[in-house]
């Protein structure tokens, strides 16, 4: 088997994707912190009434917030799930097809998440 | 079966269940254990709070019912086991980090009886036990958040 054609057709090398996958979980750290700081900076009920939400979701600061979070958590997530996987059997399809479909499931919830943030930037209260 | 340039066969012989087995590797093979059981677990967490949160598109009747699934007391259980989750994983993965890099693994030395690996030293477990306790702590502060 010729392990250098394989690394040159993959975008990545896995180092890198295993410095991508850190960076993304001390980023999400910082960033998640926020998201929870939000939801107790008042009673944690009333943090969650329509309108207090909606409110946070007009606010375009936390709203950029928010899909900085999907995206790290997604990214992180789902490369997480496709470092178990490939663990657990290792041949070229099975890589290849575990990269495919946690691609694919990272693009998804990325693009429904972003769906409910723009809806909810322009929904009125 | 995939075959490497001399000749082993690379198959995980044990699969799932070599992953699953706690009895050979010890503290690290438990951390190892929470890092990925913690991980799927907050993935599936992320996936159900993204569609549930979507829930506000459908306007206020629609989130108020999902407020009542959510928010009940086996609601706040569960979001207490996400908070305890994600606080290990988070300070166990800041190990993880230090590890790849080599830091706090101790220096290399002649392998003797009774074997014991130098990497498993007191920094390793500390870090392991300072997880569990991170979480521990967070997860009393989110039930007394939630069950206030």
């Amino acid at each position: 088997m010729n392990f250098e054609n394989i690394s040159k057709k993959q975008l990545f090398k896995e180092s890198q994707i295993m410095k991508i996958h850190y960076i993304t979980g001390i980023c999400a750290l910082f960033v998640v912190a926020i998201h929870i700081l939000m939801r107790v900076i008042m009673p944690y009920n009333m943090s969650l009434e329509y309108e207090n939400v909606v409110m946070n979701y007009h606010n375009i600061f936390y709203a950029i917030l928010l899909e900085i979070i999907l995206v790290l958590i997604a990214i992180h997530g789902f490369n997480g799930l496709r470092i178990i996987l490939i663990e657990l059997r290792q041949n070229t399809a099975w890589e290849k097809s575990m990269t495919i479909l946690t691609i694919i499931g990272m693009i998804s919830i990325i693009a429904y998440g972003t769906r409910t943030i723009i809806i909810g930037n322009g929904l009125e209260i | 079966m995939v075959v490497n340039d001399i000749g082993e066969n690379r198959v995980n012989r044990e699969g799932l269940k070599g992953w699953l087995n706690p009895t050979r590797y010890g503290w690290e093979r438990v951390s190892y254990w929470f890092q990925r059981l913690t991980g799927i677990f907050l993935l599936v967490y992320f996936i159900g709070h993204v569609y549930e949160t979507s829930s506000l598109t459908n306007g206020i009747d629609a989130w108020n019912a999902m407020l009542e699934l959510t928010q009940t007391t086996g609601g706040h259980i569960f979001l207490i086991l996400v908070i305890g989750a994600s606080t290990f994983h988070s300070a166990n993965g800041i190990r993880l980090i230090f590890v790849q890099s080599g830091k706090g693994l101790g220096k290399p030395g002649r392998p003797d009886y009774p074997y014991d690996p130098v990497s498993l030293n007191k920094t390793q477990r500390s870090g392991i036990w300072i997880a569990l306790i991170l979480s521990a702590v967070a997860m009393l502060y989110g039930a007394n958040v939630l069950f206030e």
